[in-house]
C-alpha cells in the first residue's frame, strides 16, 4: 500500500503544461511579428533606396530637358517683341493726342472776316489745360470786331474768347484789341484723312501745294 | 527560451533603427527635396512650352505685318532721339515749304517714366522719351501752312507744343514754334 501523500505517477498537471504552451505561442507570435517588421523595413529601406534612385534620374531626365528648352529662348527675341509691343501700344498714344495746328489757322481763316486781322498769334499746348491762345490785332472798324467776337461765340471750338485792350483809333476807326481764348481739344485733332501730305523721313515724297481759299487773316 | 525573445527584440530595435536612421530621413529629405525640383522642373516645361506657343504665335503676328510698316513704325517711333538727323529733315521740310529756319535749339529735356528694372522691359512702364525743339522762322503764312501740315503729317511723330505767329507789313512773318519729339528708350 503506497502512502497517501505520494501522488500517483499517471496524474497529470494540466495547469504547468498550459503555461508553457501559452508562453511558447506567444514568443512565436512575437518572433513573428519581430521578424515580419524587420522584413518589412528592409523592403520599405530597399524601396526608398530605389525609389531615390528613380527620382534622381528623373530630374536629371527634367533638367536636361529644361536646359534644352532654354537654350530655344533667346532673350533678343524676347526684347525685340517687348519693344514692338510697346511701340505698337504707346506710339498709338501718341498718335492718339496728336497735335495739327494747321486746321486751327483753317479754321480762324473761315471764322473771322477779313477786315480783321491779327498782328500776333500765340497758342500754347499744355498737358492739363488744353491749348490756350493769346494775340493782338486790329479791326476794320469796331463792327468788325463784333462779327469776329459772335462767330467765335456761334462755332463754340474758340472758348472762352475774350477781347480785351480795345482800342479806337480816331485817324481811321480801326479797332485794336488783344484776344485770350481756349480752344477745343479736337480743334487741333489730327485727323489722317486731311489732303495735303509732306512726310518727314522720305524726302522724296513731293509736297502739295497748298491752295488756300481764302486771303490769311493773320 | 531567451533565444525566443531576445532575437526578435533585437530584431526590432534593427528595423526601428533602420527606419529611422534611413528609411525616414531619406524620405523626407532627399525624396522631398527630389520631388519638390522635379515638380519645379516641370513647372519651368510647362512654362517654357507655353512661352514657345506664345513666341510662335507672336512671330506669325509679326510676320503678317507688312515690313515696310514695321520700318514705318520704327520712323514713327525711333529707338533714339537723333535729333541732328530731324534738324536735316526739318531744314530740307521748310526748303520745299518755303520758309526760311534759323535758330534751332532743344529748350527741354522730358523724361516721361521712370527706367524700369530688370533684364527686359517691363510692360506698363511708359518707355517713350521726348524733348523740345524750339525754332524760328520766317516766310510767308502758306509756307507756315505747308509746313505745319508737313510736321503733322511727318513719319516721325512731331507734335507742335507752342507757336507763336508775328505779321509785319512786308507780308513775311516770323515764326517761332516748339515741336516736341518723342523716341523709344
Amino acid at each position: 500500500m503506497l502512502p497517501p501523500t505520494i501522488p500517483t505517477s499517471f496524474v497529470p498537471r494540466p495547469s504547468d503544461a498550459t503555461s508553457r504552451r501559452f508562453t511558447s505561442d506567444l514568443s512565436s507570435a512575437f518572433g513573428f511579428f519581430a521578424y515580419g517588421i524587420l522584413g518589412g523595413v528592409f523592403v520599405l529601406a530597399i524601396g526608398v533606396f530605389f525609389y531615390g534612385r528613380i527620382l534622381v534620374n528623373t530630374q536629371s531626365a527634367k533638367n536636361a530637358e529644361l536646359k534644352e528648352a532654354e537654350a530655344t529662348i533667346e532673350l533678343a527675341t524676347v526684347e525685340n517683341f517687348v519693344r514692338l509691343r510697346n511701340r505698337l501700344e504707346f506710339g498709338a498714344t501718341l498718335f492718339a493726342n496728336h497735335s495739327a495746328f494747321s486746321s486751327f489757322f483753317t479754321l480762324l481763316e473761315t471764322l473771322i472776316p477779313s477786315t480783321v486781322r491779327f498782328v500776333s498769334l500765340h497758342l500754347a499746348l499744355h498737358d492739363t489745360t488744353g491749348v490756350k491762345l493769346d494775340g493782338s490785332g486790329v479791326a476794320k472798324s469796331f463792327n468788325a470786331l463784333a462779327v469776329a467776337s459772335a462767330a467765335f461765340a456761334t462755332d463754340g471750338r474758340i472758348k472762352d474768347a475774350v477781347f480785351s485792350n480795345i482800342v479806337v483809333n480816331s485817324r481811321d476807326n480801326s479797332v485794336s484789341f488783344a484776344l485770350t481764348a481756349t480752344l477745343d481739344p479736337k480743334s487741333i485733332a489730327f485727323s489722317p484723312s486731311a489732303p495735303t501730305t509732306v512726310p518727314l523721313g522720305s524726302s522724296d515724297i513731293p509736297i502739295r501745294e497748298e491752295t488756300a481759299s481764302t486771303t490769311p487773316s493773320l | 527560451m531567451i533565444h525566443d525573445r531576445i532575437l526578435p527584440l533585437f530584431a526590432l530595435m534593427v528595423a526601428t533603427g533602420i527606419f529611422f536612421s534611413y528609411v525616414h530621413p531619406t524620405w523626407s529629405g532627399r525624396i522631398a527635396e527630389t520631388k519638390a525640383a522635379i515638380i519645379s522642373d516641370e513647372q519651368a516645361l510647362v512654362a517654357a512650352s507655353a512661352y514657345t506657343t506664345r513666341q510662335n504665335a507672336l512671330a506669325t503676328e509679326r510676320n503678317a505685318i507688312d515690313p515696310e510698316n514695321l520700318s514705318r513704325l520704327a520712323v514713327f517711333l525711333p529707338d533714339s532721339v537723333d535729333n541732328v538727323g530731324l534738324i536735316l529733315d526739318l531744314n530740307a521740310l521748310a526748303a520745299r515749304s518755303g520758309l526760311s529756319l534759323s535758330n534751332i535749339d532743344v529748350t527741354k529735356n522730358k523724361v516721361e517714366s521712370s527706367d524700369a528694372s530688370g533684364a527686359l522691359p517691363v510692360a506698363r512702364a511708359n518707355p517713350t522719351s521726348s524733348i523740345d525743339l524750339s525754332l524760328s522762322a520766317v516766310g510767308t503764312y502758306t509756307a507756315l501752312q505747308a509746313f505745319l501740315v508737313g510736321i503733322e503729317k511727318s513719319t516721325r511723330l512731331l507734335d507742335v507744343q507752342d507757336i507763336v505767329v508775328k505779321s509785319s507789313d512786308t507780308g513775311v512773318y516770323s515764326y517761332q514754334m516748339k515741336l516736341r519729339i518723342y523716341w523709344l528708350r
